[in-house]
């Protein structure tokens, strides 16, 4: 949690899209930045990069506000997925309230996504983080190409652990918002556990989900 | 990482005023372009409608002919600002100018925010990679640290081993004079056995042969005695001699003590030969004949030569030779030691020694066994010895060596395997 501030009546959280290099976090921003309406969402900000890699971070920030008056700020942000910028992937993690796992499907990548996900997981632990309280969604990209590793056996992997596990195309726009809902419903639930945003702030979780994941009228 | 530095300054994400993004000096120019426009006043307020910077005069209340725009300054999505356009009478194109200020202000605002997350990451990251250095640092000056103690003792250990090996050396040294020394012995005491033993059998002969003649003797004077005739006296006497064999005793007693003799000047001459060796500690410089001395020596050396032997020298006189005697008397013991064992029969051993202006030259030359090329750069190494266990102790031409060196000379080896070996000895003298 970036900030709460019960006077101000100000809440700011941070969800972080992590995962291996190139395996599509800045292109499920982008491709939330053009689904999702513009109400509850704040602009696109990509800092520098460099041969369309992210060295810094993206950043896109979605609004809510409750019938209480306290206002919800969610900030989304990607990590860079180069092991060479660790410290810039740390720095982001600080004070995160969820993650997205972006994984690639590629059968080629798969060692790759283990690797990235052992240092998500000693990267939180540094930034004194537990991946076991922390809502936490992964998702499986780059679906439209060939050579992947199959639905079924991922799911057979990953089922036990009880997470929310999602097929998507970042590149071709599908389960893309079903993610990010995912993570707004997971994100939802654990604040609502800490802070009783229901009881306390009147936010309605299907109102508060709906908000965030309006798409734009077609 | 243990004690990881993960201290970061600043958490990314933490909201900022719109005073942290734009300073009034930034701003003010672009304001300053609405005046002259005629706008009369122009003013960017912050998100709690407080005034970051103004220009322009205030209006006053006018009958209903000012016109007042407001619009938002966004970070983030957010409206965190206003920017204030207002204006005495209808400007026209006020809404125009207002929203091109807005992109601007804007476009201005999101740059900066941009400029400072970078720049917040980047020093983050600088600063965490300055206290992981800092750290990486302090653990290498400890193994530096440890490094340096382990090789302080390391020095210390060489020293006290190099100590250790010096007086290994030493005791063998010593040793090998002593087992020198004792190999002598044992042959001496051999030489000196043969002739001590037909000493001793000649004289206990000589005992028996006394008796008898003592045994005469007192015939006669027995016989002097009773004043017989000495008819009769020659007549008892005669018989008497016969019986004795005094004939024979007395021829015989002569063999026997001329051969006591021999072995007594033979013992002497052993006992002279060792004394070379006796005072084997007295250290000092004495002067040396080398010519008597090698000669001394392979007469001493004869009784270990294999069968059918044949030693040729030229032994020429040479001036005296000041130096430690024992030790060079040793090293010349152990190169003939070295020639005598080279053949287990037919040695040929040629010994030269002559003095050629300021330098005294010798050389000991065996057609003996040779020493195989790979060998040979090692034969003066301490214990290397290519004899059986037991027999060699692989000291002899070290000690030799050393003892010539000490003596300001040098000693060199040429040999072929199968073919015999040459040592030259060259010793300064004077």
């Amino acid at each position: 949690m970036i900030e709460f501030d019960e006077a101000q009546k100000r809440l700011v959280l941070k969800l972080v899209y992590y995962g291996p290099a190139l395996s599509g976090k800045t292109t499920n921003l982008l491709c939330l930045h053009d689904t999702l309406q513009q109400d509850g969402r704040g602009e696109l900000m990509m800092l520098d990069t460099t041969e369309d890699r992210t060295i810094y971070f993206d950043l896109l920030p979605f609004f809510y506000v409750a019938p209480s008056g306290l206002k919800i700020k969610l900030k989304v942000y990607t990590v860079p997925g180069q092991v060479r910028h660790d410290a810039t992937r740390k720095a982001v993690l600080q004070r995160a309230d969820g993650v997205v796992f972006i994984a690639d499907s590629q059968i080629s990548q798969q060692s790759i996504n283990a690797e990235s996900f052992a240092n998500l997981e000693q990267n939180l632990s540094l930034v004194g983080l537990d991946l076991e309280k922390l809502p936490l969604v992964i998702q499986f990209n780059k679906r439209d190409l060939s050579e992947l590793v199959t639905e079924e056996e991922l799911r057979t992997t990953w089922e036990p652990t009880g997470l929310p596990v999602l097929m998507a195309s970042a590149l071709q726009g599908w389960g893309v918002l079903e993610t990010f809902q995912a993570a707004v419903e997971g994100l939802f639930d654990s604040l609502d556990q800490k802070l009783q945003l229901l009881e306390r702030f009147q936010v309605d979780r299907d109102d508060f989900v709906a908000t965030l994941t309006k798409a734009k009228k077609l | 990482m243990t004690e990881s530095p993960t201290h970061i300054e600043f958490i990314i994400g933490e909201e900022k005023r719109l005073s942290d993004i734009v300073g009034k000096l930034e701003i003010e120019p672009l304001l300053r372009s609405a005046l002259k426009l005629g706008i009369n006043r122009v003013a960017l307020l912050d998100e709690d409608e407080r005034v970051l910077v103004a220009l322009g005069e205030s209006i006053v209340e006018q009958q209903g002919m000012c016109s007042e725009i407001r619009l938002p300054i966004l970070v983030e999505g957010e409206p965190k600002g206003t920017l204030l356009l207002a204006s005495a009478g209808q400007i026209p194109g006020l809404e125009a100018i207002a929203r091109l200020l807005q992109d601007s202000l804007q476009l201005t605002v999101t740059n900066n925010l941009k400029r400072m997350l970078t720049t917040e990451v980047h020093t983050s990251i600088v600063q965490e990679s300055y206290e992981q250095l800092v750290s990486t640092n302090h653990r290498l000056m400890e193994s530096e640290r440890r490094y340096r103690t382990l090789a302080r003792d390391l020095e210390i250990k060489v020293k006290e081993r190099t100590a250790e090996l010096q007086q290994a050396y030493q005791r063998m040294l010593q040793q090998e004079k002593l087992a020198a020394v004792g190999q002598l012995a044992a042959g001496m005491a051999h030489e000196i056995n043969t002739p001590l033993g037909f000493i001793h059998s000649n004289l206990n002969s000589f005992a028996k042969y006394q008796n008898r003649m003592a045994e005469m003797l007192g015939l006669y004077r027995l016989l002097l005695a009773k004043e017989t005739s000495p008819e009769t006296i020659k007549q008892q006497t005669e018989q008497r001699w016969k019986e004795l064999k005094l004939d024979f005793l007395l021829e015989d007693s002569g063999v026997l003590l001329g051969q006591s003799l021999e072995g007594a000047d033979r013992i002497a001459t052993i006992v002279a030969q060792l004394k070379g060796f006796a005072h084997l500690d007295g250290m000092e410089q004495q002067s040396m004949d080398l010519q008597h001395e090698l000669k001394q020596l392979l007469a001493g050396l004869a009784p270990q030569l294999p069968p059918n032997s044949r030693i040729t020298t030229d032994l020429q006189p040479l001036p005296p030779l000041v130096c430690r005697v024992p030790l060079l008397l040793q090293a010349f013991a152990n190169i003939l030691d070295n020639a005598i064992k080279s053949r287990s029969e037919g040695l040929e051993l040629t010994v030269y020694a002559r003095q050629e202006s300021d330098l005294i030259l010798v050389a000991i030359s065996d057609n003996g066994c040779g020493i195989p090329a790979e060998n040979l750069p090692h034969i003066f190494e301490p214990f290397f010895t290519t004899r059986p266990v037991g027999s060699g102790s692989g000291m002899g031409l070290t000690v030799a060596r050393e003892a010539i060196i000490g003596a300001g000379g040098s000693i060199e080896v040429e040999s072929l395997a199968g073919q015999g070996t040459t040592c030259r000895v060259t010793l300064p003298h004077g």
